[in-house]
C-alpha cells in the first residue's frame, strides 16, 4: 500500500511525500503518531466545544494547530478541513463549522488507520 | 553548529529537530517565542533560527524585532517557518528582520539547503568581524613591540586623567628611556635593535598590572601608566620596573647584551588644568635629570613642575 499510492491525488495520507519529509526513517514515522495520537484527541475536543459555544478565537487557533499537524503528516484531505476551519474561526463566519468538524473528525480516523498501516509495512 | 527551533507544534518541532540533528546540528527546540527571543538574545546563543509565525507570548516576527534590537554584535540568521504564502505577509516577515523565509511542511533538502546558505553568510560575518578587530588592534598597536602605540597610549591617558580627576585618584606616570641605545644599534644593528626593544616592551609588559597602560612613545621611549598607584610610592614602583628591565640581559642574535633604562616619574599632580601634553614634558624634564644623573635610575617630577589648581585672585 506505501508503494502505490500517487501524490497528486487527494488522498487521506500521501505516504511518498510523508516517508520523503522523514527522509525514509521510518522509526520517525512510529514516534510521530505516538505524538499524533497523543496531541490530536484533545486538541479535536476543544475544537468541538469551541465550535458549540461559536468561540471564534478558539475555532481558528485550534484549528491552526491541527492544520500544521496534518499538514506534516501529508494529510492533504484532513489539512484542507482544518484549513476551512482555521479560515471560518478567522473571518466569524461558523455557520458551516459543525459540518466541516464531522468531516475533519472523520478524516482523521481515516489517517490514523492509514499511519497504523503504513508503519506496519514498513516494519514488515 | 547551535540551531534554534521555536515552534508551538510539537510534532513540526519533532520531525524538525530529528531532521537537523541527523544533518549534524546541535539542536534547541522550544516552545514559544519568549523562550525562542531569551536564547537567541544570550551572548553565546544560537546563530541560526528556524522560528515558526504563529506561536502563543511572542510570534515568529516579534522574536525577530526583538533579536535584532538586542543582539546587535553578531548576526544571527533566522529564517521564519510559516503556512502563509501572500506576499504580503512574506514582506512583513522580512521586515520584521528575518533572512529568510520557509513554507511549512518544509522539504528536508531545501530546508538543509537554506540552512547552509545562512551558514555562509555566518562564516563571512566572521571573517568580516576578524579582519576589523586585525586592523583596529594594527591601528592601536605598534607592530614591532605589539604594545600600545603612541597615539593609542596618549589617547588612553587623556581618559584615565580625565578620570582620576573626577574619581579624586591618584595616577603614576613612567616615560622610560633605554639607555644607550643608539649605540646598540650601532655597534650591532638595528635587527638587533628591535630584539632589544621587543624584549624590553615584554619585561615592561609583565611588571605591569592587568589595568595598566604600556606604550611604546617613541623609537627607544616607552610610556607607562600606572592607575590608582598610591602617589607614596610612585618612584619605589618605577625602580621595580627599571629593575624589571635592567636585571637580566637581554639574549639577542649577537649576544647577551646588558640593558639599562632611565625614568622620568609624575606622581599623582592630577589636581589641576594640566594638558597631557603640560604633564608629558614635566615627565620628560625629570628624564632628563635621571639622564643626566648617570642614566638607570628614576627621577621624581620636581614640586615646582606639578600642576596644581590656578591660585585665587
Amino acid at each position: 500500500m506505501c508503494e502505490t499510492e500517487s501524490p497528486n491525488v487527494q488522498v487521506v495520507l500521501n505516504i511518498p511525500e510523508l516517508l520523503a519529509q522523514l527522509e525514509d526513517d521510518r522509526a520517525l514515522l512510529g514516534e510521530l503518531l505516538e505524538i499524533f495520537k497523543e496531541e490530536c484527541p484533545p486538541l479535536l475536543r476543544s475544537l468541538a466545544e469551541a465550535v458549540s459555544g461559536k468561540d471564534a478565537r478558539v475555532v481558528e487557533r485550534t484549528s491552526h494547530n491541527l492544520k500544521g499537524m496534518l499538514s506534516t503528516l501529508s494529510a492533504p484531505r484532513a489539512t484542507s478541513a482544518a484549513s476551512q476551519l482555521e479560515q471560518m474561526g478567522r473571518t466569524g463566519e461558523m455557520s458551516g463549522c459543525r459540518g466541516t468538524l464531522t468531516i475533519l473528525e472523520a478524516e482523521v480516523v481515516s489517517l490514523l488507520v492509514e499511519l497504523e498501516n503504513c508503519l506496519e509495512t514498513a516494519e514488515q | 553548529m547551535k540551531i534554534l527551533i521555536a515552534d508551538d507544534e510539537r510534532l513540526s518541532r519533532h520531525l524538525l529537530q530529528k531532521t537537523l540533528e541527523r544533518a549534524g546540528y546541535e539542536v534547541t527546540a522550544v516552545e514559544n517565542g519568549r523562550l525562542a527571543a531569551e536564547h537567541l538574545c544570550r551572548l553565546d546563543g544560537p546563530r541560526l533560527a528556524l522560528l515558526d509565525w504563529v506561536m502563543p507570548e511572542l510570534d515568529g516576527p516579534e522574536v525577530c524585532r526583538l533579536v535584532r534590537q538586542q543582539r546587535k554584535q553578531v548576526h544571527v540568521h533566522i529564517v521564519l517557518l510559516t503556512s502563509k504564502e501572500s506576499k504580503k505577509d512574506v514582506v512583513v516577515g522580512l521586515e520584521s528582520g528575518a533572512d529568510d523565509y520557509l513554507i511549512k511542511p518544509c522539504d528536508p533538502e531545501e530546508l538543509k539547503a537554506r540552512l547552509r546558505t545562512g551558514l555562509r553568510i555566518l562564516q563571512l560575518e566572521d571573517k568580516l568581524v576578524e579582519a576589523r578587530e586585525d586592523m583596529r588592534f594594527k591601528a592601536t598597536h605598534d607592530s614591532l613591540t605589539s604594545l600600545l602605540n603612541r597615539g593609542a597610549v596618549m589617547e588612553l591617558l587623556s581618559r584615565e586623567l580625565v578620570r582620576t580627576r573626577r574619581e579624586k585618584a591618584s595616577i603614576t606616570i613612567l616615560l622610560g628611556d633605554v639607555d644607550h641605545f643608539k649605540q646598540v644599534n650601532d655597534t650591532y644593528g638595528h635587527a638587533v635593535g628591535d630584539e632589544v626593544l621587543r624584549e624590553v616592551a615584554k619585561r615592561l609588559l609583565s611588571s605591569a598590572r592587568s589595568y595598566d597602560l604600556v606604550g611604546r612613545y617613541g623609537g627607544e621611549e616607552f610610556l607607562i601608566v600606572l592607575n590608582n598607584s598610591d602617589a607614596r610610592y610612585a618612584l619605589a614602583r618605577a625602580e621595580q620596573i627599571r629593575n624589571a628591565v635592567a636585571r637580566l640581559p637581554v639574549q639577542t642574535t649577537r649576544g647577551p647584551l646588558a640593558v639599562t633604562m632611565s625614568l622620568g616619574v609624575l606622581a599623582s599632580g592630577t589636581e589641576g588644568p594640566c594638558s597631557v601634553e603640560d604633564i608629558l614634558y614635566e615627565i620628560d624634564m625629570a628624564l632628563y635629570a635621571a639622564k643626566a644623573a648617570g642614566r638607570n635610575c628614576s627621577k621624581l617630577v620636581e614640586p615646582k613642575f606639578a600642576c596644581a589648581e590656578p591660585a585665587a585672585t
